[in-house]
C-alpha cells in the first residue's frame, strides 16, 4: 500500500540522521584515538583517523606536563561538595515553599526567583570582591559557598514536594513528629528521584563551569579541570598529546555518569524547559 | 534550660519551623546575589582595581568612557551578531529534528541518546577537540576541504571565526533544546494527531499547524533561555579564539573578563560598568521576547 515516493523520503531521513549521527560522534571518537597516538602521528598531515601504532604514552606524560590530578582534585571537590551542600539546602528551602505554609511565603518565593534572572556576570565583579574580602580567593570555601543553594534547585524541589499527596506529614505530625524529623526522615527519602536529578545538574555545570573558577581562583594549584585545561590550550609549549588526553580525562566521569544515569539528565532538563 | 524548650516548641510550628529551612538559602542569597546586585552599580561608579587600592568615587565616568571605547561596541557588536545567528539556527534545527525523534522507536531513542552527548561536555572540552579538528595546519576538516579545492581557515579566518564558533555552539547546545522540545511535543494528546489523520493531512501539515502551535510555551522557553546564555557567551571564544582573529570574535562577557582579571590595570569599576550595559540588554531583550511569545500564546488559545 504505501507509495514508494514516502519510503525514499524516509529512507532520505534516515541517511541524514545517520550523518547527524556521525558528526556529532566523530568528535569523541577522533579524541579517544588520538589521545593514544604518538605526537608526530596526532601532527602529521594529511591526518588519518587510525593510527599504525597505539600508545598510553601521552597518559603517562601527561601528570608531568599538566598538573592533571591536582585539577581532578579540585574539580570533584568543588563540584561534589556544592552537590551535596546544594542538595541540602535547596530541598529544605522547596520543602518549606511546597509543604509548610508562613506568613511571606508568595513574597519570599518570587524573590527566589527573582535571583534566576540575575546574570552571573552582574554579581561576579562584587563577588569576587567579597570572596577576596573574606580571605577566601583561591579556597575550596570561596568556590563553592556561593554556590550553595540555587533558584533553580528551590523551584524543582518545590514542585516536586507540592506534587506528594496531601495527609503523608499531618499523620507524622499527630504520632508527635518534630517538624524536622518529618523532613529527614519522611518527606526526604520520598523525594529522592529530584535529588538525583537535581545533583546531576548540579554536578555536570560545576564540573564544566568556566568563568567561574577562573575568576575565584588564581594560582594553576587550584584550577578546576575546566579552567586549567583552558589555560593551556594554544600554548605552545604543550604538544598536542597531553592536551587531548587531559581532555579525555576531563571528559570521562562525566560521560560515565551519562551513561548510567541519562534519564535523570532528560528528566531534569525537561523539568526545566516544561514548568520554565 | 526553660528558654531553649519554648524556643524548641516555638520553632516546631510548622509556620515557624519553615523560617529556618529557609535560613540556609536566604543568608546565601542574600550575601552573594543582593548584597552584590546591589554592590554592582555602587562599584561600576568606582575607579577600582583588582588590589582594591586607590578607591575613588568617579560618577558616570567609566560609562562615558565605555561610549567612546571601540572594543566595547566591537564586543557588543560580536555579542549580538553570535546571539542573532546562533539562536535560530539552534531552536529551528533543534525543532525539526525533534518533531522527527520524539517516537519511542530503538533508532529514535539512539539518535536522542547520542545527540544530547555534547551537551554534558565541558565547552573547554568541546572547544579544545574543534580547534585542532578545524586547525588548517593538521585538522582532518580543513583537509577534506581542501581535497574538494577549498582553502578554508575557519577559526583563524577573521570573516570565518565568528560563523564558526557558532556553528561549533549549535554542534554542542542543538541536543539540549531539542530534548526540552521532545518533552514538550510528546505532552501533546495523540487525539489532536488521529483526527488530523481522519482528515487526510500530511506529515508536515500535522507539524505546522498542530505541533507548533501546541509548544509555541516551551519553544519560547527554549528562544530566551537560548537568548540569554547567548548574550553571556564567553567559554567559546575564551577556549578557542581568545577573541581573535583580529578581535573578530571578542564577546562582552570575554571583555568584562579581560578588563577586570586579565589585563592591567584590572580596572573593576569600568569591568562593571560593561557587566550593567550587559545586565540592560538582556533585561530589555527578555521582557521583549516575553511580551511576543505571551501575545501569541494568548492568541493561539
Amino acid at each position: 500500500m504505501r507509495k514508494t515516493h514516502h519510503s525514499i523520503g524516509n529512507m532520505t531521513v534516515v541517511i541524514i540522521m545517520l550523518i547527524m549521527l556521525i558528526s556529532v560522534l566523530y568528535p569523541f571518537a577522533w579524541l579517544l584515538l588520538s589521545s593514544f597516538k604518538h605526537e608526530v602521528d596526532i601532527i602529521k598531515y594529511p591526518p588519518s583517523f587510525f593510527s599504525d601504532i597505539y600508545t598510553f604514552s601521552q597518559y603517562n606524560r601527561v601528570w608531568k606536563s599538566i598538573p592533571l590530578l591536582k585539577f581532578l582534585k579540585n574539580t570533584i571537590i568543588f563540584a561534589g561538595g556544592v552537590t551535596l551542600i546544594s542538595i541540602l539546602f535547596d530541598s529544605m528551602a522547596g520543602y518549606a515553599f511546597g509543604r509548610l505554609d508562613f506568613k511571606g511565603q508568595k513574597q519570599l518565593f518570587i524573590v527566589v526567583l527573582i535571583t534566576m534572572m540575575v546574570p552571573f556576570q552582574v554579581v561576579m565583579i562584587p563577588l569576587y570582591i567579597e570572596i577576596y574580602k573574606f580571605g577566601l580567593l583561591d579556597t575550596y570555601a570561596g568556590l563553592i559557598l556561593p554556590r550553595a543553594t540555587s533558584a533553580f534547585g528551590i523551584y524543582l524541589m518545590r514542585s516536586f514536594f507540592v506534587s506528594l499527596p496531601k495527609d503523608i506529614e499531618e499523620a507524622a505530625r499527630i504520632d508527635g513528629f518534630s517538624e524536622y524529623r518529618i523532613y529527614w526522615s519522611i518527606m526526604l527519602p520520598l523525594c529522592k528521584p529530584a535529588m538525583i536529578t537535581l545533583a546531576i545538574i548540579h554536578f555536570m555545570n560545576n564540573w564544566n563551569d568556566l568563568l567561574y573558577p577562573l575568576m575565584l581562583t588564581s594560582s594553576t594549584e587550584m584550577r578546576t579541570l575546566s579552567a586549567g585545561l583552558a589555560m593551556f590550550v594554544g600554548h605552545k609549549t604543550i604538544e598536542y598529546g597531553p592536551t587531548l588526553a587531559a581532555t579525555t580525562v576531563s571528559l570521562l566521569p562525566i560521560m560515565i555518569i551519562y551513561v548510567f544515569a541519562q534519564k535523570y539528565f532528560v528528566q531534569g532538563v525537561a523539568m526545566s524547559g516544561l514548568k520554565g | 534550660m526553660k528558654n531553649t524548650s519554648n524556643l524548641l516548641t516555638y520553632f516546631n510550628k510548622p509556620d515557624k519551623a519553615a523560617y529556618i529551612f529557609l535560613l540556609p538559602s536566604l543568608f546565601v542569597f542574600t550575601i552573594f546575589v543582593f548584597v552584590p546586585l546591589l554592590a554592582s552599580l555602587l562599584i561600576s561608579m568606582f575607579d577600582i582595581n583588582i588590589f582594591l587600592e586607590n578607591i575613588s568615587f568617579i560618577g558616570v565616568e567609566n560609562f562615558k568612557r565605555l561610549f567612546y571605547d571601540e572594543r566595547f561596541w566591537n564586543a557588543l557588536k560580536n555579542t549580538l551578531y553570535f546571539t542573532v545567528f546562533e539562536v535560530p539556527l539552534q531552536v529551528i534545527f533543534s525543532l525539526l529534528l525533534a518533531a522527527y525523534v520524539q517516537k519511542n522507536t530503538v533508532f529514535r531513542k539512539l539518535l536522542r541518546s547520542c545527540f544530547f552527548i555534547p551537551v554534558v561536555c565541558s565547552m573547554t572540552a568541546v572547544g579544545i577537540v574543534w580547534s585542532i579538528l578545524l586547525d588548517p595546519a593538521l585538522g582532518p576538516v580543513p583537509y577534506i576541504f581542501r581535497l574538494l579545492g577549498l582553502d578554508i581557515g575557519f577559526l583563524k579566518d577573521p570573516l570565518l571565526a565568528m560563523p564558526t564558533v557558532i556553528l561549533i555552539t549549535v554542534w554542542k547546545n542543538f541536543g539540549l533544546s531539542m530534548t526540552i522540545l521532545v518533552a514538550g511535543i510528546q505532552g501533546i494528546p495523540d487525539t489532536y494527531y488521529e483526527s488530523a489523520k481522519i482528515d487526510g493531512a500530511s506529515t508536515w501539515n500535522q507539524f505546522i499547524n498542530i505541533t507548533i502551535p501546541l509548544i509555541v510555551p516551551t519553544l519560547g522557553f527554549c528562544t530566551i533561555t537560548n537568548i540569554i546564555s547567548s548574550l553571556q557567551v564567553f567559554d567559546q571564544a575564551y577556549v578557542m579564539t581568545k577573541g581573535g582573529p583580529v578581535f573578530k570574535t571578542e564577546t562582552l562577557v570575554q571583555y568584562i573578563y579581560t578588563r577586570g582579571f586579565s589585563v592591567a590595570p584590572y580596572d573593576l569599576g569600568y569591568a562593571s560598568a560593561i557587566a550593567e550595559v550587559l545586565f540592560l540588554i538582556i533585561a530589555v531583550v527578555v521582557i521583549l521576547i516575553y511580551h511576543i511569545f505571551v501575545k501569541k500564546e494568548t492568541v493561539g488559545v
